[in-house]
């Protein structure tokens, strides 16, 4: 709940309507919200700085007078502005509270699109400097890049302001950030003031305030805003660099514990067309351990032709038999571009999870039926649990999709926040983050 | 402190299965498992015809 709070008052020298006082005399103007005069309040005379119009009054979320606790410290709303900048005819406002606390002075909170800022001005001077090429500024050892610089206009004011506030007062400003934090400059005639904000949810100003409404929603990503994946990318690239080199481990050590055993090597000549039956059987040979792959290497004396092999790989016990065929064509000559050749004169092939037993290789060569008479040799080399890397590099790509999406999520983020910068790529793109 | 425990958790599974295919001898062709083929090919390797037999073939080149 708000705290309601004793106030003094002054009668407004235009209206003499009532016009109450918060900041115990350290203000330095008050507004008359009947007629909207601006008093100026550092002398008993109670001259009148300005008086403004405006087309509709603006309430704010946190009503004046209302006392929340910051820094374990309680602060007093006395003041409120709303301020504008224009940016290619569009008018982007913002508001701006200003607290009071009798013995910590005092501090402002700024609210735009629901993103707030918790600011205290700065007594010291930051120093402007060049971060990888563009301007920055450094305040206590930290670096802050340049974001946006912009004219700003106070349009609607109420309540009381250290300062002698008046509307259509205009500052121009510089904003810096390094998330959460900010630092701002604003320049009116040859006066630089510094503050230094940082970024808070609207949730957490509603918990200060003991505010009994929600606050509107935060949209968009503001300037400040941490981002959710800030370190993220860093920590899943490291994740993914600890997890591929486990993958490596296993994939040398499962390597180097495979047989790789030689259990079959035989050369043989193939004619194509003659009499006879042209497929043939090996001699037996033992696959021996556990169920697993075996490996059969075709080499051939090809050139400029191909050949087809039908294989199977027959349990001489048990009569299962694994088919299957390859096709070896080699080929090469000269055209306009040089020297090409397709295909290769060998082939390599990994029969998966065969069992123990004793086996043979039916072979059954076959070569252009066009050209009758035509032979080749041929090599077939058998060996038994042979290393396939080919998951391993699936399993490496696999790896590094999660560090991908969270390094996409993350640098889409600090786009969305670069957007609304003058550092965006392009200018299209405001338009469509304004209508988000 | 684990930072990503359920990218590691999917990390380590990776690479279980990817050691699950070596160990159970995985390859890179599939084949086509007949059984009881009849002892007499031992014999008379005719008496067989694959699965892959009398496919017209590519001739090849560029």
């Amino acid at each position: 709940m708000s705290t309601p709070v004793k106030a003094k008052a002054l009668n407004c020298p235009n209206c003499g309507g009532t016009v109450q006082l918060r900041g115990l005399g350290q203000a330095l103007s008050a507004v008359c919200i009947q007629c909207l005069s601006i008093i100026d309040t550092s002398s008993a005379e109670l001259r009148i700085i300005q008086q403004f119009k405006v087309k509709e009054r603006v309430a704010p979320l946190i009503p004046l007078g209302t006392r929340g606790k910051l820094h374990g410290a309680d602060y007093e709303a006395i003041g409120f502005q709303t301020r504008q900048i224009m940016v290619e005819g569009t008018a982007y406002e913002w508001r701006e509270y200003v607290l009071f606390n009798p013995y910590k002075g005092f501090r402002y909170l700024s609210e735009y699109d629901g993103h707030w800022n918790d600011i205290k001005p700065l007594t010291g001077l930051p120093e402007r400097v060049s971060h990888q090429g563009k301007p920055a500024a450094t305040w206590l050892g930290k670096t802050y890049r340049h974001f946006q610089n912009a004219d700003a206009e106070t349009t609607y004011v109420m309540g009381e302001f250290p300062w002698k506030v008046m509307v259509g007062e205009r500052a121009i400003t510089d904003d810096y950030v390094a998330p959460p934090d900010m630092l701002s400059s604003e320049k009116t005639g040859s006066e630089v003031n510094w503050s230094h904000g940082v970024y808070m949810a609207g949730e957490q100003v509603r918990a200060a305030f003991s505010l009994p409404n929600p606050l509107p929603p935060s949209r968009g990503v503001f300037a400040n805003q941490p981002s959710p994946h800030a370190g993220k990318p860093g920590s899943a690239w490291r994740t993914a660099v600890l997890l591929w080199a486990a993958l490596a481990m296993v994939m040398f050590g499962s390597s180097l514990l495979m047989g790789q055993k030689e259990v079959f090597k035989q050369m043989f000549t193939f004619t194509q067309g003659s009499r006879g039956e042209p497929s043939l059987v090996t001699g037996a040979f033992d696959l021996d351990g556990r169920e697993t792959n075996v490996e059969l290497s075709v080499r051939t004396d090809l050139d400029n032709r191909w050949a087809y092999f039908n294989f199977a790989l027959i349990n001489e016990k048990t009569g299962q038999a694994y088919d299957f065929g390859r096709e070896v064509s080699y080929y090469r000559g000269r055209d306009s571009d040089g020297d090409w050749t397709e295909g290769s004169s060998g082939d390599t092939v990994l029969i998966p999870s065969v069992p123990a037993g004793r086996y043979y290789l039916r072979v059954e060569p076959e070569m252009d039926p066009s050209r009758p008479g035509q032979s080749m040799r041929y090599s077939l080399t058998l060996r038994r649990d042979v290393p396939w890397n080919l998951p391993f590099f699936v399993a490496f790509i696999l790896i590094a999709i999660p560090a991908i999406l969270i390094t996409l999520r993350s640098a889409g983020f600090e786009s969305r926040r670069w957007a609304e910068s003058d550092y965006a790529p392009s200018s299209s793109g405001d338009d469509e983050d304004d209508d988000e | 402190m684990i930072k990503h425990p359920l990218f590691m958790a999917y990390g380590l599974l990776t690479i279980l299965l990817s050691g699950y295919t070596q160990y159970r001898g995985w390859g890179n062709i599939s084949t086509n498992e007949l059984r009881n083929v009849p002892k007499t090919i031992r014999d008379n390797p005719g008496s067989y015809r694959s699965h892959y037999g009398y496919i017209p073939r590519y001739a090849g080149g560029k």
